[in-house]
């Protein structure tokens, strides 16, 4: 029963793997991976190439400002949810609140996209507020700084009640019994929370982070290529943003945008590998 | 038996502690006021986008943010329900739903099911292979040429054949299997059934709550798939409802072929209104659905 497992894999995912050798070729596409190799093979060149492009480091620089933007941002919303959450004793309260903010994580960035743009633009609900209060209408859709703080708040909107799911279900795990310890003891509840229940999720909060690590150079195509438009490309076109609209609208030879791929791949698997190896020298339980 | 590197302990999902011995204080309140805000917050897209779907234009525009129905109109949803576009999407995602589901579901679980068992040659090389998938990949463009090279451009397979094990949802039945006991298996060899007897009448039936968590996940996915149809489908009548729904926001609502327009109809309210067209079935299922989902992510506690 594992066959249809090794063909499946093989097809999808380790040919694809052969296929970066297309990173050093000028690829033609009706000459194949093997007959580019052997005709039209550049070594090094298209690596050589990108790293020249004084744009590619500026869409290098996007995407870990977004990527890991969103992870810290992403792991404070979720963690202080579950916090409340989790202290919160009003049952059905909770239990409604959880259902609805969980939700949004089930909506496509299409979705949730077109939220944002109804809410942002020039005569939306937003700058009807604005002007509301005397000011003058924001294009936030097309301003740089406004566009990144959109792409943080909608990320927060859409995913952190779902992230803080996970804590929450840790936190449930913890025993009673050091609580009502630390009651014994006169703790204040920001002291027990400080004190045990942190302490507590550290271990699930270290996992995550690492799986979330191997993520910083992906940043969210969805989301951004469902918002984006050409002004605001200088802060938020990200390297899987940059790769599509190469190879699709710019006709920019594949040999180059499998290598911006390739150069992704191996740096996302590295960044892996070295924060398992940091979270297991200090200690904790690592992935690999 | 070495337990799964991805395997975290066992967290009941449960209140935390009894609150027998506490007052309901300030700090209740704020806590209370805080989630609250949050909660509405969440809500109000939804509700603003409503109104706005059943308001007339000139109401939109003199009060994007609206509070409460100010003129009633329904020009925006017949608009919408009169969309051939729409409801050619809507069955293209049905097909996906349906046939894509059921198709992913079969390979996740076999293959599931194979890497829990404990035996058998080449099973940890092929754990192995699998894991790395998870943290290297080989890039869109390659990608790209294999589905050109299989010939999938603009066919409705595309939507469906690559995704026929998902790493993760294959990870939490392989663990839910192996949390099953051992001793099924034994004593229904010594009844004398055979391999697949032994999957599919004791095996299967036990895993049917990760069963369910597994194929709602798949459900959503294709329910929400517009990512491959914009790579490769051409074809307007093969677009899922997300790419067509996707094509509508982009473009403008009026201005797209398909659409019915009259005096009463505006992008705005179009688009809000096609954009409830497509989250309505989420919306009624997902209140009784959610602890499946909370389940799933909370066993596997992988994939943030």
């Amino acid at each position: 029963m594992g066959l249809p497992a090794v063909i499946f894999y093989f097809i999808f995912c380790y040919i694809p793997m052969y296929g970066v050798l297309m990173a050093f070729t000028h690829y033609y596409p009706k000459r194949g991976i093997l007959g580019s190799l052997t005709t039209s093979f550049v070594g090094f060149n298209n690596f050589k190439t990108i790293f020249n492009d004084p744009y590619f480091w500026q869409v290098l620089g996007n995407t870990v400002f977004i990527g890991l933007g969103k992870i810290i941002i992403s792991f404070v919303a979720s963690l202080l949810i579950a916090l409340l959450l989790n202290e919160i004793r009003m049952r059905v309260f909770k239990k409604s609140v959880q259902i609805i903010v969980t939700f949004p994580h089930f909506l496509s960035w299409v979705v949730v996209a077109g939220f944002v743009n109804l809410f942002f633009v020039t005569d939306g609900a937003i700058n009807s507020i604005v002007v509301f209060f005397g000011g003058q209408p924001i294009d936030f859709l097309r301003n740089g700084p406004f566009f990144i703080t959109l792409l943080f708040g909608s990320d927060i909107w859409k995913e952190a009640g779902w992230g803080s799911i996970i804590y929450l279900a840790t936190m449930a795990g913890i025993s009673p019994e050091l609580y009502e310890a630390a009651d014994i003891d006169g703790a204040t509840r920001l002291q027990k929370i400080w004190h045990i229940t942190l302490p507590a999720i550290k271990p699930t909060a270290i996992l995550l982070l690492i799986l979330s690590v191997g993520g910083i150079l992906s940043a969210g195509f969805d989301q951004i290529f469902n918002l984006y438009n050409p002004l605001v490309y200088s802060v938020s076109d990200i390297l899987d943003t940059y790769i599509y609209r190469s190879q699709f609208n710019d006709n920019v030879n594949a040999g180059i945008t499998t290598a911006i791929g390739l150069f992704k791949s191996v740096v996302s698997f590295i960044l892996v590998l070295t924060v398992d190896r940091i979270a297991k020298l200090s200690g904790e339980r690592g992935i690999i | 038996m070495k337990r799964s590197r991805f395997e975290l302990p066992y967290l009941p999902l449960r209140p935390s502690r009894k609150s027998a011995n506490h007052r309901f204080g300030r700090l209740d309140i704020v806590l209370f006021i805080v989630l609250l805000i949050y909660g509405i917050l969440i809500i109000f897209p939804f509700y603003n986008a409503f109104l706005i779907s059943i308001s007339p234009e000139h109401v939109y525009n003199e009060t994007p943010l609206l509070l409460w129905p100010k003129e009633l109109t329904f020009a925006s949803y017949s608009s919408v329900f009169a969309n051939k576009n729409l409801w050619s999407g809507f069955r293209i995602t049905m097909i996906l739903l349906t046939v894509g589901t059921i198709y992913q579901m079969f390979f996740t679980i076999i293959t599931g099911y194979a890497l829990s068992r404990s035996k058998w040659f080449g099973k940890n090389f092929l754990m192995n292979m699998i894991l790395v998938t998870m943290f290297f990949g080989g890039g869109l463009i390659p990608y790209y040429y294999l589905i050109t090279n299989l010939n999938l451009h603009d066919k409705i397979w595309v939507m469906i054949i690559p995704g026929a094990i998902d790493t993760f949802n294959m990870l939490l039945m392989r663990n839910y299997f192996q949390s099953l006991p051992k001793e099924l298996e034994e004593s229904a060899r010594i009844d004398g059934a055979n391999d697949i007897q032994i999957f599919v009448k004791v095996y299967l039936p036990l895993a049917l709550p990760m069963i369910a968590t597994v194929g709602l996940f798949f459900a959503v996915g294709n329910w929400n798939s517009w990512y491959n149809a914009m790579l490769f489908v051409k074809t307007p009548s093969l677009w899922p409802l997300q790419f067509v729904l996707r094509n509508l926001i982009i473009t403008g609502a009026s201005n797209i072929e398909g659409t019915i327009t009259s005096p009463d109809t505006y992008s705005q309210g179009l688009v809000m209104a096609s954009i409830f067209f497509t989250i309505v079935p989420m919306m009624c299922f997902y209140p009784f659905l959610q602890r499946f989902f909370v389940k799933g992510i909370v066993v596997g506690a992988i994939k943030g």
